[in-house]
């Protein structure tokens, strides 16, 4: 006769068995439910409650026990276990009375009470059990009633139930703020909702697909609102066979413009890369590339997309300026900007390229890999070395005056002895007729022309002549030198030599009214490219020369002086030019190694010299300034180091 | 009686020894300088009749040297010699009373004319 699996807890309440209270055989009435219950029997009403409160399925009250069961009764009344009252027969009408206050059941203690009571109890206990399962149910019920509504009430969705005629049964919140309807129970959807969201996104055939069970995407419905377009994620879900449906219209908008952002930013930078002047590569922390534009991939002569994962040392790593720069990038951080290096292409040609290299750090600071841009300047190298000569030529057309006066003086008196020997061989001539006449005609003329002098001028005449058409040889010689374009090698070279060569040649041109002093230091070697610093000392000659003529003809004396010195410093050397000529204008003194600044006449300078030298000098690692001499004119003095330009 | 004595400046070597062999057989006496401050010196310490010199010349030009030989020696005719005779500024040849101004390079013939007229007696 066992309830179920989960023993049942009695709790008996009786009186000690006595001469008074004889035992109605309660316990053992109740021990024939079997191993399914078990049992406690207790005599007060204090003990019997702490029972109940740790769990009971039945109280079994004995009637006799007077107050305490009365204790009992009142106690568990509200709540609790069913209380089944017993007694003997005398206590058959009080228990009773006990049983309208209260208490689940009564039995009297007759001659069948070893088989009614079990089966009281047990009808107790079980129904006992029936309403404490429905109790849990109803309050769980309730729970998710309250927990639907709140759901409902919060989601950031509009939702509308739908009846099968397409007519509002409820909607949440959300959805009647969104649309601003109130009270829309019982109208078709098409008198609550935009007529433009209903049609954008045909969301009356959403629902008859819905309903009918067919396969149904999301879709986006759009409505003006104001300035603006809403959009909307709509979905459809049929809740029941009758054919109700849930309309769920989720707001996207923000996440739509957000989205658009990110495409047309992302379109932007897309845009600015792809068609940018000059070649982008990113490359991850190892040194590999992990995105290209394609003038990278021009420049380096490689196929669309064939840059991708191969290490750029692969072009950049053959010459150290280029392959340094990514590599300081990657591993200290460094920006390093407008390098010059040598980029190896993928035919093996050696392409100049200007090259800036930066950090590519995440949104917090982490290193990702380097972003190296770069351009080929084989263009602008060879532009510059355009102007590089372009502007020697210039400096060598400044110095024409010069040349032209040296020429002319050799010249001159190239001409001149010409007229005398012919001349002295019209003498010679007319000594050869008179010898034809007679000795004595022949020694009266030779007395008269002196023929001993004769013979001396005549050879001095030629000497003379050979020795100017030798000087103009020269000339000419320096000039075709100086016009050589130099090769671009950086060789270790002595620079009093270079000075002093230069200063030869363009003190040929200036002689005649410029005295050149020169004191020169002990060099060390310098790395350089000597053709370009012989270049810089010509234009700081020539400029000393032109600021001493600019004196004169400003009613200055005539003539001036240049002093060339060349004196050996910490880490390299220093040569100064310096003049007693007209001297640079304050105003001027801060423009002058800009180019196209010049103070000169149209066809006197370039105003290209000066920043030419700055240029060159700079491209030395050196340095260039000017300053007042003291007494008047300028003194211009260039700083370079003896390890040529240090690695960028 | 002495012959007339003629100074001439030129800061090339070569130019006052072909003048020297063009003007030997005019019978005069020729002192040469290689620039302005011999040239001036030999004014001091000679009695020229005629100075002719080079324009272009450091230190001191021909035209600042026949000035300063005017100041010295004012009865000595003076002539310029210049390769650049367009670039002499020609208020200054009148106002140093210049007897002539002598392209380089020169016609030997010419030049002894132009001396001869101020050196004759």
């Amino acid at each position: 006769m066992g309830l179920s699996r989960d023993p049942v807890r009695i709790v008996v309440v009786e009186p000690l068995a006595s001469a008074d209270h004889p035992s109605l055989g309660t316990a053992e009435a109740l021990r024939r439910i079997g191993r399914g219950a078990r049992l406690e029997v207790v005599n007060d009403a204090e003990a019997a409650l702490e029972l109940v409160r740790r769990r009971a399925d039945l109280v079994v009250l004995d009637r006799r026990l007077g107050k305490p069961a009365e204790r009992v009764l009142t106690a568990l009344r509200q709540s609790g276990p069913p209380v089944v009252i017993v007694t003997d027969r005398a206590g058959a009408e009080a228990a009773l009375e006990t049983f309208r206050k209260g208490a689940a059941d009564c039995v009297t203690a007759s001659t069948d009470y070893g088989e009614v009571l079990p089966v009281v109890a047990l009808e107790q206990i079980r129904s006992h059990r029936r309403r404490e399962a429905r109790r849990a149910e109803r309050h769980r019920i309730r729970s998710l009633e309250r927990i639907h509504a709140a759901i409902v009430d919060q989601f950031p969705a509009a939702l509308a139930v739908l009846d099968a005629a397409g007519c509002v049964v409820t909607v949440n919140p959300e959805f009647e703020r969104a649309f601003g309807v109130g009270a829309p129970e019982g109208k078709p959807l098409a008198e609550i909702l935009p007529a433009d969201l209903l049609e954008s996104a045909d969301l009356i055939e959403l629902l008859a697909r819905a309903r009918s069970g067919a396969e149904r995407a999301p879709r986006i419905a759009r409505m003006r609102d104001g300035e603006r377009t809403r959009a909307f994620d709509a979905r459809a879900e049929r809740l029941d066979p009758e054919g109700q449906l849930l309309l769920v219209l989720a707001d996207v908008t923000e996440r739509e413009r957000l989205a658009k952002n990110v495409r047309d930013l992302r379109r932007y930078l897309e845009n600015i890369i792809q068609n940018m002047s000059s070649g982008l590569v990113v490359v991850d922390d190892a040194g590999r590339v992990a995105a290209s534009n394609p003038m990278a991939e021009q420049i380096l002569g490689e196929a669309r997309g064939a840059l991708r994962g191969r290490a750029a040392a692969e072009w950049f790593g053959h010459a150290a300026a280029a392959d340094g720069s990514i590599t300081r990038s990657l591993r200290a951080g460094a920006r390093v900007r407008g390098a010059e290096g040598v980029a190896t292409r993928a035919d093996g040609r050696s392409v100049p390229v200007a090259i800036s290299s930066s950090p590519l750090l995440d949104a917090d600071g982490t290193q990702l890999g380097a972003v190296v841009i770069f351009s080929d300047v084989a263009e602008l190298v060879q532009l510059q070395s355009q102007v590089l000569h372009t502007e020697k030529m210039a400096s060598l057309g400044r110095l024409a005056a010069g040349v032209a006066h040296e020429i002319n003086n050799p010249m001159g008196f190239v001409h001149a002895n010409l007229a005398q020997m012919t001349e002295y061989l019209g003498d010679v001539g007319r000594l050869l007729d008179a010898a034809r006449v007679g000795p004595e005609r022949f020694a009266a003329l030779a007395h008269e022309l002196d023929v001993e002098m004769l013979l001396q001028d005549f050879g001095q005449s030629i000497r003379e002549s050979q020795e100017g058409s030798e000087r103009i040889r020269h000339i000419v010689q320096d000039l075709r030198a100086f016009a050589h374009r130099g090769d671009g090698e950086w060789v270790d070279a002595d620079l009093n030599r270079c000075v002093d060569g230069t200063a030869h040649i363009v003190w040929t041109m200036m002689k005649h009214s410029v005295v050149l002093r020169k004191d020169y230091g002990p060099l060390p070697p310098v790395r350089c490219h000597p053709k370009q610093l012989e270049q810089v000392f010509m234009n700081l000659l020539v400029n000393a020369y032109q600021a001493i003529e600019a004196r004169a003809a400003r009613g200055g004396a005539a003539g001036g002086e240049i002093l060339l010195r060349t004196a050996p410093v910490a880490e390299g050397v220093v040569v100064s030019v310096s003049d007693d000529g007209v001297g640079i204008a304050a105003e001027h003194a801060d423009r002058v190694f800009e180019p196209f600044f010049t103070t000169k006449e149209v066809g006197e300078g370039t105003g290209l010299g000066l920043s030419t030298s700055f240029e060159i000098v700079r491209r030395h690692g050196g340095s260039i300034r000017s300053f007042p001499r003291e007494g008047g004119g300028t003194t211009f003095e260039v700083y370079l180091p003896k390890q040529g330009p240090p690695a960028p | 009686m002495t012959p007339p004595t003629l100074l001439v400046v030129d800061d090339e070597a070569r130019i006052l020894s072909v003048l020297q062999r063009a003007l030997r057989r005019e019978g005069w006496r020729i002192l040469t300088a290689g620039n302005a401050t011999d040239a001036l010196r030999i004014l001091e310490a000679e009695p020229v009749d005629a100075v002719l010199t080079d324009h272009k010349m450091p230190r001191m030009s021909g035209l600042d040297l026949l000035e300063a030989a005017a100041g010295r020696r004012p009865a000595a005719a003076r002539f310029l010699i210049s390769g650049w005779p367009d670039e002499v500024p020609a208020e200054r040849l009148n106002a140093l009373g210049i007897r002539a101004l002598i392209p380089k390079p020169w016609d030997d013939a010419e030049l002894r004319r132009v001396l001869r007229d101020s050196l004759a007696r």
